[in-house]
């Protein structure tokens, strides 16, 4: 047996909405996290794949058993297809970077992949155990933990990482964190994709739209507060194409996250040793896509003068900060460690 | 620079670690212990919050957390707690026959952990449960409460299993096989309380047994409506039921989580009656083959008690309160040696 000599490492942020993926040959990418599998003969006919991933997936959508495996930021519990829906969704990402999951083309693959801060032991088998046959050894770490790793804020720091499916709190006070500083909600970009639903349906119940017209919608005009602009957006009613205006659903729906995401802030900022407070009410991190909404960052300073001010810095790039602190973590484990987490 | 090189080289060895732990199948904390002050700060911090939430002065004044040792010492010694009562009497003889007790088997024969608990939102789909004319509906309540019952619960490393996760019905029979198929150690539904006298506000635990009080009756009826169940079934099914070990694990189950509910609810709304612990046959308790309970949360039927669960923080802390009764008797079942349960026959509450 030959001794693989070269080494890559990749970081992974297994994403509910978007997966991304970092890796030591400098490589990024981020998919859409939905597999689907040709629904019938006809279908495989003409997508000529028999599995479709991301962008592709999505789009191909109405000829395909569509999948989006995560559910809060983990694997769904339960069904098979989407267990085998987070390996194809992985063995995709790692193709992206070069890596062939069945023959890792002679390297070495080291993979740091995120989770939710508050993922529990079960899930984390879960995602071992989906990238077993795909990499040779595998650390898991909690996403707020990567993103502070990856941005060097560890000590005296909050990272609030809000994606799709969880808003992420982690307190970095120079150690691992604790269960006490750490914290997830599933309040994110989800729920304020079906709280946009509801709310527009009941302002607008002539018009049609689906659930990824709404999370684009999002996406395109999500605020809190004052709006810069009305946000309008075009959908069908009656079946002709006709704009309306969700001003008023976009900042209900977006603003609902907020009593939770302030409890939770508040709450770990009063854990933390009193001496620290300060420093880490003024040395906030919002991450991840829902950080993006405008607006946020200033609402939760806002929200902190009630406990003697504090800063919230927005990361600019938060497709992959998750992946890029992976990476790092990943690059700068010792090979001693590596040997260990394998299998 | 130097230090924050220090600090990754630490991290980075901590991590390793917890990982293989992972890989190795080793578990460094089964259950999360908190600190009195850390909880007692949390309290205060939520409380706090509530100031810019709700504006309820009388609700901040008043929270505060139910002693856990109280909790605790109601989980381990349901002797005191139940010296003044008396044991239902269970598996009901044929028809015709007389009531034969059972022999009792002493619940220190299986001190097993908990560790996979069943919750069980009342109600759901077309079953509505109690509804007040303020909009305010049992089912949606109850899968809220629930919901944040089991997030609770998560972050205390117990796996959490839904008998419905979504405004879905659920027949009540199902419920029961579905905690039985999923290996669960206990089963906990979650209803909330219609009191004719609507000045009432109680909260009330059940577990299974027979009663003879006429109000029990009417309110296991009404619970038990939809289940399908025929008598020959009913007779079948209380034939099932174990003595001993499972009627008094749900006993002290019910009396942790009640005192749990009691001591905690009081302290936010002072008139909160203890109601008790009660024994009813409840037919989503009788499929189930593990301490199993059914908490009566809060009283719809009276105003104020309407008024608080439409805010989301009495629902959390309704919720805090159940997991802190199942903390209790989980910590309780696994560190503590159990008592030999009472052998008396009859309940009255």
């Amino acid at each position: 047996m030959s001794e693989k000599k070269e080494v890559l490492s990749v970081g992974i942020d297994l994403g509910t909405s978007r997966s991304s993926i970092s890796a030591s040959n400098g490589q990024r990418h981020v998919v859409e996290s939905y597999v689907g599998w040709p629904l019938d003969m006809v279908a495989r006919k003409v997508l000529k794949k028999p599995i479709l991933v991301g962008h592709e997936a999505l789009e191909n959508r109405s000829m395909l058993d569509l999948h989006r495996p995560l559910e809060e930021g983990l694997i769904k519990d339960g069904s098979e297809k989407d267990e085998a829906a987070v390996r194809e969704l992985l063995r995709h990402l790692l193709g992206l970077v070069g890596i062939d999951p069945d023959a890792h083309n002679g390297v070495k693959v080291r993979a740091v992949v995120g989770v939710p801060a508050e993922a529990l032991r079960v899930n984390k088998q879960q995602v071992r155990k989906a990238l077993q046959d795909s990499v040779d050894s595998l650390l898991i770490v909690s996403e707020p933990f990567a993103v502070a790793y990856g941005l060097e804020a560890l000590l005296h720091t909050m990272i609030i990482d809000s994606g799709a499916g969880t808003t992420d709190f982690c307190v970095m006070n120079g150690r691992l964190p604790t269960e006490e500083e750490q914290r997830t909600l599933t309040q994110a970009g989800d729920f304020i994709d079906e709280q946009l639903m509801r709310l527009t349906r009941e302002h607008h119940p002539e018009a049609k739209f689906s659930i990824h017209m709404v999370r684009q919608w999002k996406e395109e005009g999500s605020f809190v507060g004052q709006a810069k602009n009305p946000v309008i957006v075009t959908a069908p009613v009656g079946g002709k194409p006709t704009q309306i205006d969700i001003t008023q659903p976009m900042r209900q729906a977006c603003e609902s996250i907020l009593p939770p995401l302030v409890e939770s802030m508040l709450d770990l900022l009063s854990r933390v040793q009193p001496e620290y407070q300060e420093r880490v009410r003024n040395n906030i991190v919002l991450s991840g896509g829902t950080g993006l909404i405008r607006g946020l960052g200033p609402r939760l300073e806002q929200e902190l003068h009630s406990v003697g001010g504090g800063k919230v810095r927005v990361v600019k790039d938060p497709i992959f900060v998750g992946s890029d602190g992976g990476l790092a973590i990943a690059q700068d484990a010792p090979d001693s460690d590596w040997d260990r987490l394998v299998g | 620079m130097a230090n924050v090189d220090r600090i990754k080289r630490q991290l980075l060895r901590d991590l390793v670690e917890q990982n293989v732990d992972l890989i190795q199948g080793r578990r460094s904390r089964p259950l999360r212990r908190r600190d009195g002050w850390r909880l007692a700060a949390r309290v205060a911090s939520v409380a706090l919050l509530s100031l810019g939430l709700f504006g309820s002065s009388r609700l901040i004044s008043t929270l505060s957390v139910p002693p856990r040792a109280a909790v605790a010492a109601a989980a381990v010694s349901p002797l005191a707690s139940a010296a003044s009562r008396t044991a239902p009497a269970l598996s009901p003889a044929p028809a015709a026959g007389p009531l034969v007790p059972p022999e009792p088997i002493s619940a220190a024969v299986f001190p097993l952990a908990v560790r996979k608990i069943v919750l069980d939102p009342g109600h759901g789909g077309s079953s509505s449960g109690t509804r007040t004319s303020q909009g305010l509906v049992e089912k949606e309540l109850t899968l809220d409460i629930a919901q944040r019952l089991r997030h609770l619960l998560e972050q205390d490393s117990f796996q959490v299993v839904m008998t419905r996760d979504g405004d879905r019905e659920v027949p009540l029979e199902q419920r029961g096989q579905l905690a039985n198929r999923s290996g669960a150690d206990i089963f906990v539904s979650i209803h909330l309380n219609w009191i004719d006298n609507r000045r009432s506000r109680g909260v009330e635990t059940y577990y299974l047994g027979p009663t003879e009080d006429p109000y029990l009756t009417r309110l296991a009826a009404s619970e038990n409506r939809d289940s399908g169940y025929s008598m020959a079934d009913m007779r079948r099914l209380l034939d099932r039921i174990y003595a001993g070990v499972r009627q008094d694990k749900s006993r002290r189950l019910a009396e942790t989580v009640q005192g749990a509910l009691f001591q905690s609810l009081g302290k936010v709304s002072p008139e909160v009656e203890d109601r008790g612990v009660k024994a009813a046959p409840f037919i989503v308790l009788l499929t189930t083959e593990m301490p199993a309970i059914l908490a009566e949360v809060s009283s719809l039927s009276n105003d104020e008690e309407a008024q608080l669960l439409t805010k989301p923080l009495y629902r959390q802390y309704i919720a805090a309160a159940l997991a802190q009764g199942i903390r209790a008797y989980a910590e309780a079942v696994e560190g503590a040696p159990e008592s030999v349960p009472p052998q008396e026959k009859g309940f009255d509450r």
